[in-house]
């Protein structure tokens, strides 16, 4: 294995910054924690998802290059507490510059540099076990592009069953998608709420306490349905379970 | 203003029969396609020369078709090539007005579907009819599959017991073995009496001229061996290039479509009966379909022809077992469904199709010949927005968020903005003011969770500065 | 039509130069070997898969022993057969009785409760049985009937399908059409529970000769 990172970059992503600000620092926390220093280019906006998702390519490219753009003044590893944004630099970058030899260059360099929050703990550093303690029947959500579109499945379970105290808690349709997907969330409203109803009533059937995902999208999505059906059911980031554990 | 596929995806959300079928059919299929898949040696590696195959016979589409053809035709076959549906169509009726035919017995064909053939013969005055099991009860329905392998995949065998008892008089029954024994005895005299037998093709082997046909009832058979006169409707893209190849084919298919090694038969096609043979057709007729398939191949989602229509993406896809087939509106559901039938049929009355779809990946992971279906979702959203007339709201929010989101200071004030009104309207953490536009649509399902007091930013920051 | 053919051509050749045709992963070889087992892994392989199948499978050591099993299984039932000539094991010479052949009409093939045929390979893979249709080989055989009983060579199995399609080019070449038959006919199209019989034989009976 390389050599251990001593500094990264915090890729926030805007839900974090604008809805999840506490989530945030929790992966800060979390992170200096295992004695890694964190910096916040404080430049970055937003990765380009929502725009790309709709079909407006060329707007997404336009917040894609301001993206690249900041990362590239940096050095080293980049972390993303975020599955679909993580799969956005990683994944996407390269077709939304597909043709454009010069962006695809610079968009690659970076996305070599890209770790999911859970990813860059259990593979980077090595880590599972880090000493937390919480008590807490735990239903994990697999987000979709975490899963299926960085091939990230065992990484946020062994981080969690790694937490002294908690359970992981098995459910119905445990890997099928909550009903999110950005956009289709308002576009589809109904099917997405069909979607999220069958995921909430697996959760909700098991014996979990908490719902934890690597991925806000899906938790804001899920905690909306949630408290619209005043479930005590509580949800959390990954990074907010291991914080909690940390104190 | 609600569109019909809008009102489709209602009908079918609120549809419990619907579901209880759905559930029953697509939960068994999912997982015995896992299983086989999983269980085939070097399946990873048999999938992926699969799909080079595939790739090899699109990258030369109209070359593969020529020496395809040239082999149909020294195989005794007669070959016949459609533009659109129909033509193809006119060609069927051509082949049996010539020849006298009037009896006609169908084995399953999606491409014939996609024409809408069994119109086109009953108007011509020719008696139709399908038997396949699945598009036998469709038929009597007056309906349309609803699922590529599982044609009554909608249906509760309840619903087919009455059906039966309504159309053909039969005994009500809800045991599955009564109701195939009913259509048994009625289609075995439709294949003794048939003179034009139609069919549709899973590949077409360049090598050899070869058409290969996988079934399970025998009615594929019976099609393709009784009536005097057999015509194969094709799709262009169904080539693959050798028999080493369709052995490959062969493996993936049956495993991912219903969980079998192989299906209970498979028909190895290689032109009418020889001259001194007691059995099977004088004349074998193919019909190579365009309909569409060449502008699919000019574009981003060419790959989506290298489809071998198993069906497993439907059963993988949430919003597939959410909705149902019939509200994709169109011949082919799914994931699949989502991507050809805009491409055949045109995006412009078609556009809703990729936009219904999480782009969760679940499709591409399923896929025996691995096709990058989420790509080519995103690839036809970019298609909607560059080619069909936008709403300004969408247009404009989009461009503002272009530049905002390259212009940092800018942004920051805009999300302020945006934070403190929806703020405003919150309690508790919760939005819970009526919201226009995108939230509105939000709030329909779920509760809307309040933006923060202070960004991650400036958090961030205070942490630095007082630190 | 074939200026729908040219139409067809002519746009294909259009497509093609914008097509996008993702490339396949490094290393993907062009194709892949057949697998290929010794005869006994052959035997023992077909005759699994066949009992998984739900096909009745018998074992004989000797052409007589398969005369007599034949015999046993098409007592007393209207028979459909291949010309008897075309069936291995001297079978001819035991079917002396009245039975219907490829040249009876149709209505007499329908008639049939027994379909008998030889087979022209099988393979061990996937318990598979192809036939070859040809004179005196009439289709209807293995199929109008609700019981197909057919008698395997033991020399006339492959291990798989990709080896028996190597092998068998000209054969393959010469013939209209082949059947390969995996089990008996069946069904699940009714909320997939399973129905076997729907339109082929529900029953097949596999005798193995030497």
């Amino acid at each position: 294995m390389q050599e251990r990172p001593k500094k990264v970059q915090l890729f926030h992503t805007c839900l974090i910054n604008e809805v999840y600000p506490e989530v945030g620092m929790s992966v800060v926390r979390v992170l200096e924690r295992l004695g890694i220093e964190v910096e916040v280019p404080l430049e970055q906006t937003c990765c380009g998802q929502p725009a790309y998702n709709a079909g407006f390519q060329a707007d997404a490219r336009t917040a894609a290059r301001h993206t690249i753009s900041v990362l590239q003044r940096t050095e080293g590893p980049i972390v993303i507490p975020s599955g679909s944004c993580a799969d956005m630099v990683v994944h996407q970058y390269e077709v939304l510059f597909y043709g454009d030899e010069e962006w695809l260059a610079k968009a690659h360099g970076v996305a070599q540099r890209c770790h999911e929050f859970s990813q860059f703990l259990v593979d980077v550093l090595g880590m599972t076990g880090i000493g937390a303690h919480v008590e807490a029947k735990i239903a994990y959500h697999p987000s979709c592009h975490l899963l299926r579109g960085l091939g990230v499945r065992d990484q946020p379970k062994a981080l969690l069953r790694a937490v002294e105290g908690v359970e992981l808690v098995e459910f119905r349709e445990q890997e099928e998608c909550c009903g999110f997907g950005g956009m289709f969330s308002v576009k589809n409203p109904e099917i997405s709420g069909s979607m999220m109803d069958r995921k909430l009533a697996a959760v909700e059937g098991s014996a979990a306490d908490r719902l934890v995902s690597c991925d806000l999208g899906c938790l804001m999505h899920l905690a909306g349905g949630l408290n619209r059906r005043r479930s005590s059911l509580k949800t959390q980031h990954l990074a907010q379970v291991l914080d909690e554990g940390l104190r | 203003m609600i569109s019909p596929f809008q009102e489709r995806v209602q009908a079918a959300l609120g549809d419990r029969n619907l579901h209880v079928a759905l559930d029953r059919a697509t939960a068994q299929l999912g997982g015995r396609q896992s299983m086989a898949l999983s269980t085939l040696e070097n399946s990873d590696l048999v999938r992926d020369v699969a799909r080079r195959a595939k790739m090899e016979i699109l990258s030369d589409l109209g070359g593969n078709l020529k020496r395809f053809e040239g082999q149909l035709l020294a195989n005794g076959a007669q070959v016949h090539w459609a533009e659109d549906g129909r033509q193809a169509n006119r060609i069927i009726l051509e082949i049996a007005k010539q020849r006298g035919l009037k009896r006609v017995v169908k084995g399953k064909s999606m491409a014939t579907e996609e024409t809408h053939l069994n119109a086109a013969l009953a108007k011509a005055g020719l008696e139709v009819v399908e038997t396949d099991l699945g598009e036998y009860i469709v038929q009597l329905a007056d309906s349309r599959p609803s699922h590529i392998i599982l044609p009554i995949a909608h249906m509760t065998r309840e619903d087919v017991g009455r059906l039966m008892e309504q159309r053909i008089g039969v005994p009500y029954s809800d045991d599955p073995r009564t109701l195939a024994g009913y259509a048994r005895e009625k289609l075995r005299d439709a294949f003794l009496r048939a003179d034009l037998g139609i069919t549709g093709a899973n590949f077409g082997v360049v090598q050899t001229g070869t058409i290969c046909l996988v079934t399970n009832e025998g009615n594929g058979r019976m099609v393709t061996t009784l009536p005097r006169v057999h015509v194969v409707v094709m799709g262009i893209e169904k080539l693959v290039p050798t028999m080493a190849d369709l052995d490959l084919f062969l493996k993936i298919l049956a495993r991912s479509a219903t969980g079998q090694k192989l299906t209970a038969y498979t028909t190895l096609i290689r032109g009418p009966k020889k001259p001194d043979e007691e059995s099977g057709p004088e004349e074998l007729h193919v019909v190579l379909l365009d309909n569409g398939r060449s502008r699919i191949l000019a574009g981003e989602t060419a790959e989506i022809l290298g489809c071998i229509r198993c069906g497993a993406c439907l059963n993988a896809c949430p919003i597939y077992k959410n909705i149902g087939g019939h509200a994709y509106g169109d011949t082919y559901p799914g994931p699949i469904g989502a991507i050809v039938t805009p491409g055949l049929r045109g995006l412009r009355d078609w556009n809703e199709l990729p936009g219904a779809s999480t782009l969760c990946g679940a499709c591409r992971e399923v896929c025996p010949v691995r096709l990058d279906i989420p790509r080519m979702l995103l690839s036809l959203r970019k298609d909607c927005v560059e080619q069909l007339p936008n709403p300004l709201g969408l247009r404009i929010g989009m461009k503002v968020y272009g530049m905002f989101a390259s212009r940092p200071a800018l942004y920051r004030r805009l999300a302020k903005l945006g934070r403190w009104f929806l703020r405003a309207l919150a309690e508790e953490g919760w939005v819970k003011k009526k919201v226009p536009g995108l939230a509105a649509g939000w709030m329909r399902v779920r509760d809307l969770k309040a933006p923060a007091a202070m960004t991650f930013q400036e958090l961030w920051r205070a942490r630095k500065g007082g630190g | 039509m074939s200026e729908a053919r040219a139409t067809i051509l002519a746009r294909l050749r259009d497509a093609q130069r914008t097509a996008r045709l993702p490339g396949e992963r490094p290393g993907t070889p062009r194709s892949l070997e057949f697998a290929s087992r010794s005869p006994e892994e052959c035997l023992e392989r077909f005759q699994r898969e066949l009992t998984a199948l739900g096909v009745e499978t018998y074992l004989e050591a000797s052409a007589a022993d398969v005369r007599n099993r034949v015999m046993t299984l098409v007592a007393g039932r209207r028979l459909l057969s291949w010309d008897p000539e075309l069936l291995p094991y001297q079978l001819a010479s035991v079917l002396t009785s009245f039975i219907i052949l490829g040249r009876n009409t149709r209505e007499e093939q329908a008639a049939a409760e027994i379909g008998l045929t030889g087979c022209d390979a099988a393979i061990a893979e996937t318990g598979s049985l192809v036939l070859l249709s040809g004179k005196g080989k009439s289709r209807a055989v293995s199929l109008l009937p609700a019981t197909h009983v057919a008698v395997v060579r033991r020399g006339d199995l492959y291990f798989s399908m990709g080896e028996f399609f190597r092998k068998s080019g000209e054969r393959l070449a010469e013939s209209a059409g082949c059947t390969i038959i995996t089990g008996p006919s069946r069904t699940a199209d009714i909320e997939l529970s399973l129905t076997l019989g729907v339109h082929g034989p529900g029953r097949v009976v596999v005798v193995i000769g030497p």
